[in-house]
């Protein structure tokens, strides 16, 4: 075990304990920390949760780690989307929201009891439009290949398989590499931490996957959807423990947003 | 040369070492004390040995190795089957039941989480030759007994039944695809999943109820669930496997641990090789189970005559973890750190022998080997957490670091002052 990542664990444990009074004989008085993922999801799972009947944190601009909801029942900390099935997984937290991308991405061993009415997208795989200008380096390898991959992408009904080995910029190597090896694509991955669709500008990647609300950035960057890897909305998870171990809280939870879901 | 070692393992020493060993030998006494007997197998075998077992997670996570001959071998993912090859190959005419324990390193090839590294170490029980609910009970007992002697109080056990699920399948008839749906569904305990797989499936009515009543089969209500489980039976398997459920449950009234069972039907995720009851242990603060088992009745037999088999596995390094987030830095936890008294023998060999009399008595000491001169040792004591110094004049006089660090002396060396020093909690110690 690595003892800074204990420490840190241990830190963590402490805050919570302070901001909410937690008991501390570890049964299901406990209460429940909730992660919530910043950025596009934020204020949505806020007044989603607002609208379910749940006590929300009166204060997110709070430079505090954990907030406490109003009436101090629930914790709730603000991680980058990504953390949210990692920190539910761990038991870091007990329950979270996040997109399903992100769950299918990162695959933990967590459920995922509901999906949620909001943060709508798709997992795409776009290329160049036809009419995208070409940058010059890129040009340089075109004269290299006679058939160059990315032609494919001109067409959107063509079949993927008939790439040779594209390369694929994309901040979701997992769900891409599998999309394209269940067509018998051996795509090359190149994971970037995001703004994805500079890849084919640059001359980076042939293809990216990404995820498309609008599409309107795709449009402004020259590119078109070729396929949908996955629909995407917001989903709420649950660690494996604590399902069961503060069954009273989190099926109370459940109970009040699935008469929002239905 | 550098020092770095390979992701996935870690040293342990000082207090985090002896406290591990000392768990590691405390959940090995609980089973001792019920009659298994200790089973050291080998850290690598075969790769077809240990790959008998059905896990697939297992299988793919296991570190594989050339022998010089060729041949494919593997270290052991788990003490399951190594054991289950000695009675299958080995002990297959020696008289029924058998029960063994194990513990130390098992090694698997995945992301390192919470208290488990790809070398982590296993304390377990298994029991081999006992068919009947009495033999599981027995395995769940035992798990709740090490669990609250590992200190951990706020545990539940998780019970399930992978027959129960089997059974459904077969009743319902699904083609791989959709096996897969009504799967992932359960694993992920999502309702629209399922509601996926409900509108995609065409099932009779009976049947569709049956995997529509699935998610409320789990929780602390045992007599109910089994009773609504008992409403939607397809097949002779499904009868069968509540009908063995509840003999557990039953069996388990003599043990006093009904509180802490929550019986979830749905739980099929990592059933590998079990055919039977299955269940894990999940306790506060700890994100993953720190204990599993189940009933495994096709295992021996791949390795000789088959025997009906029953056992469980504790994870140490996520007990540690377990303890230490719920109790903190609680005294109750503080494992006993040996302060080894430091003795200056000054050249004498009387005083040498006076220190073998006194290891012999059960003290812990160590001797000066540098002729350090008493400041030397007082100030090597004060830097380590030493709390004795022993210095030879003709018998040894007794040196005590106090509340403020300062040596004082206690006069000619009583055994009895140093008697606790093996015992002594490291809070008493730095207060």
């Amino acid at each position: 075990m690595n003892p800074t990542m204990t420490a840190a664990h241990r830190g963590q444990t402490d805050k919570v304990e302070q901001s909410l009074g937690a008991t501390t004989d570890g049964q299901s008085e406990q209460s429940l920390l909730f992660a919530l993922p910043k950025g596009r999801l934020a204020q949505d799972s806020l007044s989603f949760l607002e609208r379910a009947g749940l006590s929300i944190p009166t204060d997110t601009e709070s430079r505090k780690l954990i907030l406490p909801a109003a009436d101090g029942s629930v914790g709730f900390v603000m991680a980058k989307p990504r953390d949210v099935p990692t920190y539910v997984e761990h038991g870091a937290a007990d329950i979270g929201i996040c997109g399903l991308d992100v769950v299918r991405e990162t695959e933990r061993a967590i459920y995922e009891p509901l999906l949620l009415p909001f943060g709508h997208c798709r997992l795409s795989v776009a290329g160049p439009a036809e009419d995208a200008g070409v940058p010059p380096s890129a040009c340089l390898d075109v004269a290299d290949l006679v058939d160059r991959p990315t032609k494919s992408a001109h067409l959107p009904g063509r079949p993927l398989r008939y790439m040779s080995q594209p390369r694929i910029a994309t901040e979701y190597p997992r769900l891409t590499r599998q999309f394209f090896a269940e067509r018998g694509v051996n795509a090359e991955i190149i994971t970037l931490g995001g703004s994805v669709e500079l890849g084919p500008i640059l001359g980076l990647a042939d293809l990216i996957v990404d995820v498309v609300q609008t599409g309107t950035t795709l449009r402004m960057n020259g590119l078109v959807e070729v396929r949908t890897i996955l629909e995407s909305q917001a989903v709420l998870v649950v660690n494996r423990a604590s399902y069961q171990l503060k069954a009273a809280e989190i099926n109370r939870i459940i109970e009040r947003m699935r008469l929002l879901t239905t | 040369m550098n020092g770095h070692v390979p992701f996935g393992v870690a040293d342990y020493f000082w207090d985090e070492a002896s406290s591990r060993q000392d768990l590691l030998d405390q959940l090995m006494e609980t089973f001792r004390g019920s009659g298994y007997g200790d089973v050291i197998p080998p850290m690598f075998e075969f790769d077809s040995t240990l790959s008998a077992q059905y896990d697939d997670r297992l299988r793919s996570g296991m570190y594989r190795f050339l022998d010089r001959d060729g041949s494919t071998l593997s270290l052991r993912p788990e003490f399951t089957t190594p054991v289950a090859r000695l009675v299958g190959a080995r002990l297959h005419d020696w008289p029924m039941p058998q029960r063994f324990c194990y513990g130390g390193s098992v090694f698997r090839y995945l992301e390192p989480q919470a208290g488990r590294q790809r070398e982590f170490w296993q304390v377990g029980g298994e029991l081999f030759g006992a068919p009947k609910p009495a033999a599981d009970a027995e395995i769940l007992a035992l798990t709740a007994t090490a669990m609250k002697g590992a200190g951990l109080s706020a545990f539940r056990l998780i019970v399930g039944h992978i027959r129960y699920y089997r059974s459904l399948l077969d009743a319902l008839k699904l083609d791989p695809q959709q096996m897969q749906q009504l799967q992932w569904a359960l694993e992920r305990k999502s309702e629209p999943l399922l509601d996926d797989f409900l509108r995609d499936t065409p099932l009779r009515t009976g049947q569709r109820q049956a995997v529509e009543t699935l998610p409320q089969l789990v929780g602390e209500n045992v007599d109910g669930i089994l009773s609504l489980a008992e409403r939607h039976i397809q097949n002779r398997g499904m009868h069968e496997a509540l009908q063995n459920l509840r003999g557990i449950v039953d069996a388990l009234g003599g043990y006093d641990i009904h509180d802490s069972v929550i019986i979830d039907l749905t739980e099929i995720r990592n059933l590998g090789y079990y055919t039977g009851v299955s269940f894990e242990a999940v306790t506060p603060g700890l994100g993953t189970a720190v204990a599993s088992g189940g009933r495994y009745d096709d295992l021996v037999g791949r390795f000789g005559p088959p025997q009906p088999a029953v056992g469980v596995a504790l994870g140490v390094d996520r007990l540690m973890v377990a303890r230490q987030r719920q109790d903190g830095d609680d005294a109750q936890t503080g494992q006993h750190r040996l302060q080894p008294a430091l003795a200056l023998p000054q050249g004498s060999p009387d005083a040498l022998a006076q220190v073998q009399r006194l290891r012999q008595a059960g003290l812990h000491i160590q001797v000066d080997v540098n002729g350090w001169p008493l400041d030397a040792a007082f100030a090597y004591a004060a830097e380590t957490d030493l709390r004795d110094v022993l210095l030879w004049e003709d018998g040894f006089q007794h040196h005590r670091r106090d509340e403020r660090g300062d040596f004082v002396l206690l006069g000619p060396l009583e055994e009895s002052r140093l008697a606790g020093n093996t015992v002594l909690r490291r809070e008493e110690l730095s207060t």
